[in-house]
């Protein structure tokens, strides 16, 4: 935000993308070196051509000139048309690149920046200001480059004809060049609040199209509409101003073109009149002048453009100042099974102005505990307690604030995060199903992922039958309107087998299973198990009867920890108390 | 294929009904703006002619030459009269289109409200609807058009006609060329947007699914998924734009075909003093505005046809509505947004009939001849297996999925379930809740105008106190995007309150306590069920299914057993 000079911003962006393409770059150049001096050369044929029929030249001589006007205006549009070529595809690969690049950007940023930005925003940050950037650079090489260089052949053209006229011109366009930057960059902060008025409004249009189910099943499309259009009616004077900002440069514009244009007018006649030029050179210098509205003007439009894509660079230039709270580590994790433990571990959500009175609001209070390698804890507690917590924070999307969480003895933050979620899998109640193949949705798009594997692990979790209900198989096209919840949860389960990892975390993945399946998955679940480290949140009572170790936990505190045999056998237990409710429920 | 039934024209003509004076008013600033460039040609005429000294009307070189300077300042003044206007007026048409498709949207049965991932209809109501509102200068750019090509025309005729009509020809020629080239345009359009829609899709999905990736380890791999949906865009894209730069090539190269050509005619007329340095200046001039003129007519056309494909994805998010309701005037006035609850309630439920209910999704699943019946005061639980259609069944009741067969409110046929089965009468709490990002009190209410009391007492009810209590702004706490900074089981809770607060007559709960321990999920169920309220739940939860009066057992989308608990175990059903 500090750099409004545009210039500054610009040159670590382009050196950045467009550094490995200087090849077709220099090429583009070229075309439009011979395109603009093809363009110049025309009006000067014309000159030629009135001078030559005045002064009674043979009607040969002048067909061979009306023939030479000819070939030079078809040259010259070849030459356009391929630099335009080279450009898109110059622009386009550029940004490809830079989108790539955001994207894997916010996608290693924590749950501080993403809770506070809504995914319709970052989409309308990575597409819609990269694609004006897109736009930009295609532009800007063609459009830009190519005006600014006619305007500068222009002026040694003039030059050429009559010196002063050059220095004239050369002052003339310098100036208006200068006026037409000093206004466009008074639009700047104007563009940087339309288009955050545009990202705040899709972002609540995107919530609202998510939410249209239980919008129409609460009758609250009225409470909906009217937020919408508080969001447009917020937007709007900003986008106007824009707007209308924009349409300014375009007006200083032709104020400029009307100004040069009659400069050239009163020079030329002043030199006619003077003896000092024929009458063709006075209808070239004309010529020039009229030529210079067309380079003028697309400047004009692209600066408009430009005006966009500077509020984007500095948008974008934001996010990928953005750094992730969590500092990494260069330590490695050991082979084979791996150890967990939680050191005096006190932790709040960063929302919240929590302050240090105020630890009662804290999600875990001073939590201590310790699961060997190859054990599995089972987690229970009431909504709350803070179970899911100690998953988040195994899985480092959040650092504690105060004591300290081990893998393999090590503490997480001097592990390299990579590497750490590598080695863990994570399943939890919340499952986002991409729309794209089963494949893909269970490899998360592994390029590596072979189908043997993949119907063995399906075979294995008694899913065989419903992927023969699947009409494609592995490459049935999904979607999640086409899921159940149930469906959707056992897809999030393979997505962690697939991985194979030493440390397992679910967190209430049966949640949203029937008891059918739920005992299908308790079958699996020893298979699943195996040889690996586990934290299980559950508060079904079947899935604890897997586990060696129990924790339960109440208002972010440890109640009681230990193993599940020797918890099991004293009857005073929460442990056993939990026991007896879930089973004689069951049992009727 | 995304075309609309209506033509662009009909779609704009509803448009501009909605904006009159503004439209008339930028209408008319554009078209002088668009016929000015005929001034300076004649302007240039009559310099050259004073250089030579036969100027018409006895004008002097430098009349000629402030006349000269006049004439652009005013052409400038003319386009900041029309931005005033026009600007306003397009973000007012955007809007309406926006604000027209996303009620339509909220207005549809849930599972066929978006058949696109959110993405993409983010990318059609963003992309779309600008082309839309753009599309609406059509007419006036048009007649602009035409009385521009007139008006050069004609003076063109009165300086030679011969050279006028010679170099008319290969003008003639470019319009059938614009009309070969008008279905390889659309074409290329079409794919370079669908390629767009695509990539902006998939960054939408990344972006929702954050956690996920992140927690897989599998952001290299979404990053080249991306990376290849962004190479097909780039092909559509350089392909689309290289298309209508060739197609303006061949424009401005034919025009300067006809330039070539006057040189060539004129050269002896010049000689002999017929045709003055002054009409060549005149004929050069125009020329020039012919190239771009005829630039601005591609435009024209092309602008027209991806208009016509922009109003067919929007008809498409329609889905069925008649397209007229796209361009329905939909003004940016504040709009209440509470409705106080109805208190009158006619015909409150005391049996509620189920008869032959049938949904088929298009995989083939789905309920088929769900039949059974639901009296006032009782508890029914629907249970079943994995994929049985249990939502299916709760979502084809509430007309969320569209589905045959009768339901019967107290005898009489619901026309419309989707309009009727809503609060007061129906309430529901869906497995999957989706919270709107405001405030805690905001999400809750959605726009319901009750008391605090109220409030406080569906939160109650709901098992929310405690959870409020522990925030920090209490009702104030904003919730974050979707909820996000509320807990699985507090999503679950805050949605039933929001179904609470409508007092329904019945209300439908969909496996809303999945997420919640047993004793919190034993206190919500004590606090929900009332004696004397009516209730359809799914569960597994086996003390419900205890306390239930009735138990509707589905398999593959059949009901195969149905009745009390006892019922159901005497005749050895699968139950746990």
């Amino acid at each position: 935000m500090q750099r409004n000079t545009p210039f500054g911003s610009y040159r670590d962006l382009l050196s950045r993308y467009l550094s490995p393409r200087l090849a077709p770059a220099a090429l583009m150049g070229c075309c439009l070196l011979a395109a603009t001096g093809l363009q110049l050369a025309t009006p000067a044929i014309a000159g030629a051509f009135i001078d030559s029929a005045s002064s009674g030249l043979p009607e040969s001589g002048l067909i061979r000139l009306a023939l030479l006007f000819l070939g030079t205006a078809l040259f010259g549009q070849v030459a356009n048309l391929l630099a335009t070529l080279l450009s898109e595809r110059i622009a386009w690969q550029a940004t490809n690149e830079l989108r790539i690049d955001l994207t894997r950007h916010l996608l290693s940023l924590d749950q501080t920046f993403h809770a506070h930005h809504l995914p319709g925003e970052l989409i309308e940050r990575v597409d819609g200001d990269v694609s004006a950037l897109s736009t930009l650079l295609s532009a800007a090489a063609v459009d830009l480059f190519g005006s600014a260089l006619l305007l500068c052949g222009l002026v040694v053209a003039l030059w050429l004809v009559h010196a002063t006229l050059g220095f004239v011109f050369g002052g003339f366009v310098i100036l208006t060049a200068a006026t037409l930057e000093a206004i466009r960059r008074r639009a700047v902060p104007l563009q940087t609040r339309s288009r955050a008025g545009s990202a705040s409004y899709f972002g609540f249009v995107g919530e609202a199209l998510d939410a249209a189910e239980d919008v129409r099943a609460n009758a609250a499309s009225t409470y909906v509409m009217a937020r919408v259009r508080a969001h447009l009616a917020s937007w709007m004077p900003f986008y106007v101003r824009a707007e209308v900002s924009g349409y300014a440069v375009w007006v200083a514009a032709l104020v400029a073109f009307g100004i040069g244009d009659g400069l050239a007018y009163a020079f030329g006649a002043h030199l006619y009149l003077t003896h000092a030029l024929s009458l063709g050179s006075v209808y070239t210098i004309v010529a020039y002048a009229a030529l210079v509205a067309q380079p003028l003007g697309t400047l004009r439009q692209r600066l408009v453009e430009l005006q966009g894509a500077d509020a984007g660079i500095v948008r974008i230039q934001a996010l990928f100042r953005e750094r992730s709270t969590l500092e990494q580590g260069t330590a490695h994790i050991p082979h084979g099974p791996l150890a967990i433990s939680f050191a005096d571990v006190r932790f709040a959500y960063p929302n919240g102005q929590c302050s240090e009175a105020q630890s009662d609001r804290s999600a875990l209070r001073c939590i201590s505990f310790h699961v060997a390698a190859g054990r599995r804890l089972g987690v229970i507690g009431t909504t709350g307690a803070g179970k899911s917590t100690i998953a988040r924070l195994v899985m480092r999307l959040y650092d504690p604030q105060e004591g300290s969480v081990q893998l393999a003895g090590i503490d997480l933050r001097s592990l390299r995060l990579a590497e750490l979620r590598a080695k863990i899998g994570y399943a939890t109640q919340e499952v986002q199903i991409f729309r794209a193949s089963l494949r893909d949705n269970l490899t998360l798009f592994d390029p590596a992922a072979r189908d043997d594997d993949l119907l063995a692990r399906l075979e294995a979790l008694g899913l065989g039958q419903w992927l023969a209900r699947q009409p494609d198989g592995l490459s049935t096209q999904i979607s999640s309107a086409a899921l159940s919840a149930g469906e959707a949860q056992l897809i999030s389960l393979l997505r962690v087998y697939h991985k194979d990892p030493p440390v397992v975390l679910l967190d209430e993945i049966s949640s949203r299973l029937d008891p059918a399946t739920e005992a299908a998955l308790d079958r699996a679940l020893e298979y699943l198990l195996k040889d690996r480290t586990a934290i299980v949140i559950a508060h079904r009572p079947w899935t604890l009867e897997h586990m060696d170790d129990i924790l339960v936990l109440a208002k972010g505190q440890v109640v009681e920890f230990g193993e599940r045999s020797v918890l099991a056998m004293n009857p005073q237990t929460h442990f056993s108390r939990f026991r007896r409710t879930a089973f004689r429920e069951v049992r009727g | 294929m995304a075309r609309s039934a209506l033509s662009p024209a009909k779609f704009v003509q509803a448009l501009i009904r909605t904006e009159p004076l503004a439209y008339t008013g930028t209408a008319l600033a554009w078209i002088v703006w668009n016929i000015w460039p005929l001034v300076p040609g004649i302007l240039a005429k009559w310099f050259f002619d004073a250089l030579s000294g036969h100027a018409p009307f006895g004008l002097t070189v430098p009349a000629v030459v402030a006349l000269l300077f006049a004439s652009g300042i005013a052409r400038a003044g003319m386009m900041r009269a029309a931005s005033h206007t026009g600007v306003p007026m397009r973000f007012r048409m955007r809007s309406s289109m926006q604000v027209n498709i996303i009620a339509r949207i909220l207005d549809l049965p849930g599972a066929r409200a978006l058949t696109h991932s959110v993405g993409e209809a983010i990318s059609t109501l963003r992309d779309d609807a600008e082309a839309g509102a753009l599309a609406a200068d059509w007419p006036y750019d048009a007649l602009a058009g035409c009385l521009f090509a007139s008006g050069g025309l004609a003076i063109l005729l009165s300086v030679n006609a011969r050279l006028t009509a010679l170099v008319f020809l290969p003008l003639t020629l470019l319009l059938v060329l614009a009309n070969l080239a008008r279905s390889r345009l659309i074409h290329a359009r079409e794919r370079s947007r669908q390629a767009t829609a695509n990539v902006a899709g998939a960054v939408g999905e990344i972006f929702h699914a954050l956690q996920a990736i992140q927690a897989a380890g599998a952001e290299e791999q979404l990053v080249a998924h991306l990376r290849n949906l962004g190479g097909d865009r780039q092909r559509a894209m350089v392909r689309d734009v290289v298309q209508g730069a060739l197609f303006d090539a061949a424009f401005h190269y034919t025009m300067n075909l006809g330039a070539g050509l006057v040189l060539l005619l004129a050269a002896s007329a010049m000689r002999d003093g017929t045709f003055t340095v002054g009409d060549f200046a005149l004929f050069a001039a125009y020329l020039m505005q012919v190239a771009d003129f005829m630039g601005f007519v591609g435009y024209l056309i092309g602008s027209y046809q991806q208009s016509s494909v922009s109003f067919g994805r929007m008809t498409e998010l329609l889905q069925g509505a008649p397209p007229e309701t796209l361009v329905r005037p939909a003004p940016l006035v504040q709009v209440q947004d509470r409705a106080a609850m109805q208190q009158e309630r006619e015909d409150p439920l005391d049996l509620l009939t189920v008869r032959g209910l049938t949904h088929i999704a298009p995989g083939g699943r789905g309920i088929m001849q769900a039949s059974f019946n639901l009296r006032r005061g009782t508890l029914t639980v629907v249970t079943g297996g994995l994929g049985s259609g249990k939502t299916t069944l709760l979502r084809s009741l509430l007309g969320l999925l569209p589905a045959s067969g009768e339901i019967l409110w107290n005898g009489r046929l619901v026309e419309d379930p989707g309009d009727f089965m809503r609060p007061p009468r129906v309430a529901y709490v869906p497995q999957v809740p989706a919270l709107l990002s405001g405030t805690l009190a905001q999400t809750i209410r959605m726009g319901l105008d009750v008391e605090e009391r109220a409030l406080t007492r569906a939160a109650d009810s709901a098992v929310l106190q405690d959870d409020i209590a522990m925030m920090e702004q209490g009702w104030e706490t904003q919730i974050g995007t979707g909820g996000m900074r509320l807990s699985g089981g507090q999503v679950q809770r805050v949605a039933t309150a929001r179904a609470l607060l409508r007092l329904p007559d019945l209300l439908l709960l969909d496996d809303v306590s999945s997420a919640l321990d047993q004793e919190t999920e034993r206190r919500l169920f004590a606090k929900v069920l009332r004696p004397g309220g009516t209730y359809l739940v799914v569960t597994s939860s086996a003390f419900l299914l205890r306390q239930a009066d009735s138990v509707i057992w589905l398999e593959d989308g059949c009901i195969v057993a149905a009745g009390s608990l006892d019922f159901l175990k005497q005749h050895g059903l699968p139950c746990r």
